[in-house]
């Protein structure tokens, strides 16, 4: 499904000073695994992540998304297949304050072309149906709690019926309970769907919810 | 959802930049029309009103070319006079294809026996004219008879009367010229004809007889024969004729010229340094947006938004922002120069002629095209940068 081979990521800080934030990474995450990567703060476990989407250009070595090296497309190609294929849940508030709940998850629709003739609206509606936020289509992210701020954007990642949802630290600033109930509905997905999840988290004992875990330290996996 | 409504939501989502950005483009659009309004109409009502005089030399008393420009510019009667024989001599100078000499009165001030005060009134010979009688002839198919008038585009008979009375005596007023937006607009033509009946008339009739003295005129309009040397004539006329100043068709209005050139320097200078400003604020509120919304466009980018599409979300934000600050501009210009025109005019001390419809709608078409691009290309390098942006390092920020 994703594959890493000999990735390494290096960062120039300044002119002299380079951060070499993941080191000759080689991973392979298969079709419908949840593969849930830990490590503490700076490990490179996000930086990894966002090489997986193709957010971000490696130094060296090569990343490819089933049968497709994704460096080696065009800038509109990878679009295409960042939307077509991934789905994203990042830490940070990332719903569009200015567009309402179903407006921000039918968003990816608008990206793409593969489901041009079906009603974005009716898909959006049946996914907020599923994440329980079927009354609150009409309503704006700042009329939401964090978690279910977060439970739309799991929604959003969804739309575009993706082959793997890219997942990082998606409870990190939710409480115990509301990381609970998130990582309840990540593991329902996964099992209703079988789509691929890999899930970055600082906290080790989200490990139980993946089928797989690995490690991250020092830009190296452990 | 398209980008033009994502637009259009990021619009309604931040008033306070929109605003500004709205205001800026309102600025740039009305000041813009405002000017060439102003200063296209000011020229144009020159060439229509020197079209209008059909005359290629104008030779008046010496000394008097400004006080004739004026009346002819402004309307402001004026009375000067040198002798009729002039007019001979003027005939014979070589390249002269045709003189016709006019008598410039005026009606009286607030007075009973004029139902229009202080009309500047205009009288030519029928016999040589070659200015008012060809409109004559097409518009009302006969030359004007005795007691009958032609107005200007300003000149109307009295509310409730049939008729203007001048010194007393009853004239017709047989149709009106098309505007120019000069004096012309506001002065009677009439025959030498009518204008001795209504001294003669007058010295029974009015308050002020009218005095057009014996063997006196007040110009002389030449026009010169195909490919004849108009400067040459002039140099002639002066060097033939004593005591008269003439004027060649293109130094007409020479001093309202200068002060419409000074104008549109000034104009230019308030517009270019406005319109800079404004593209200057317009860039940097559209650099701090952009900077603003970094980690939101670092999340569309990773959506699947492109590169193109990102550019042409903000771009389509700036041009809607544009168009919109731009036809209120627009709307708000043609209002206030189509209210206060006569202010204006009396202001600035210079005809104005209001456009056309048609050149009405394609400088108002231009107009909207000039500040939607503007704005658009203020808006061209923040959003160039922001879309170029690696999504990933956009979303840490």
């Amino acid at each position: 499904m994703i594959a890493l081979r000999d990735v390494t990521k290096t960062y120039m800080v300044s002119k002299e000073i380079a951060v070499t934030a993941v080191r000759d990474v080689n991973l392979t995450v298969d079709k419908s695994e949840f593969l849930v990567i830990t490590g503490r703060s700076g490990s490179g476990k996000t930086t990894l992540l966002n090489l997986a989407a193709g957010l971000v250009k490696p130094t060296s070595g090569a990343v490819s998304l089933g049968e497709v090296n994704i460096w080696g497309l065009s800038d509109k190609e990878q679009s295409l297949l960042r939307n077509s294929k991934i789905g994203f849940v990042f830490q940070f508030p990332s719903l569009l304050p200015s567009l309402t709940v179903i407006e921000n998850v039918a968003l990816p629709r608008s990206f793409g072309t593969n489901h041009r003739n079906q009603d974005p609206y009716e898909r959006a509606t049946q996914l907020l149906t599923l994440v329980g936020l079927s009354d609150k289509v009409s309503a704006y992210p700042r009329q939401l709690s964090a978690g279910q701020q977060q439970r739309v954007v799991i929604a959003r990642a969804l739309v575009n019926e993706p082959e793997v949802i890219l997942a990082d630290e998606p409870t990190s600033n939710l409480d115990e309970q509301t990381e609970r109930e998130i990582m309840d509905l990540f593991h329902d997905i996964h099992a209703k769907t079988g789509v691929t999840i890999v899930l970055v988290t600082h906290t080790s004992q989200l490990v139980a919810y993946g089928t797989r875990a690995i490690q991250m330290a020092n830009g190296v996996i452990q | 959802m398209s980008l033009f409504r994502l637009a259009t939501k990021n619009i309604e989502g931040s008033s306070f930049r929109s605003g500004v950005v709205f205001l800026c483009a309102l600025v740039v659009a009305g000041l813009s029309l405002s000017t060439v309004l102003v200063i296209r109409g000011a020229q144009d009502s020159l060439r229509l009103a020197l079209e209008r005089l059909g005359a290629d030399i104008i030779v008046v008393p010496e000394g008097e070319a400004s006080r004739v420009e004026t009346a002819l510019l402004m309307g402001k009667p004026t009375q000067t006079w040198m002798p009729q024989e002039n007019l001979s001599k003027i005939a014979s100078i070589s390249g002269v294809a045709a003189a016709s000499p006019q008598l410039f009165l005026a009606s009286l001030s607030n007075a009973s026996c004029c139902s229009a005060s202080e009309l500047f009134m205009v009288a030519f010979d029928p016999k040589t004219d070659f200015a008012i009688e060809p409109w004559l002839r097409q518009r009302l198919g006969h030359e004007l008879r005795l007691g009958e008038s032609v107005g200007g585009n300003l000149v109307f008979v009295p509310e409730g009367e049939e008729n203007i009375k001048l010194y007393g005596y009853i004239i017709s007023l047989k149709g009106n010229l098309e505007p120019t937006g000069m004096g012309l607009d506001q002065t009677l033509f009439l025959t030498f004809d009518t204008a001795r009946d209504i001294a003669r008339i007058s010295k029974t009739r009015a308050v002020k007889p009218l005095e057009i003295p014996d063997n006196k005129i007040s110009a002389v309009m030449v026009k010169m024969q195909p490919g004849a040397d108009a400067h040459k004539a002039a140099l002639d006329i002066m060097q033939t004729v004593p005591n008269v100043t003439p004027i060649e068709s293109p130094q007409l209005f020479q001093a309202y010229r200068k002060q419409i050139t000074g104008l549109l320097r000034g104009m230019m200078a308030v517009l270019g340094i406005t319109l800079v400003l404004s593209l200057v604020m317009i860039s940097l509120i559209f650099s701090m947006a952009a900077n603003e919304r970094r980690r939101e466009i670092g999340v569309l980018r990773a959506l699947g938004a492109t590169r193109v599409a990102i550019l042409q979300s903000l771009l389509s934000e700036a041009a809607m922002l544009a168009l919109g600050g731009s036809a209120v501009g627009i709307a708000l210009a043609v209002m206030t120069v189509g209210l206060f025109r006569n202010l204006i005019v009396r202001s600035l001390e210079m005809p104005f002629l209001f456009p056309s419809l048609p050149a009405l709608l394609t400088l108002i078409g231009g107009g909207l095209i000039v500040a939607m691009v503007s704005v658009t290309l203020a808006a061209l390098l923040p959003a160039y940068r922001v879309s170029r942006q690696d999504p990933a390092v956009a979303m840490r920020e």
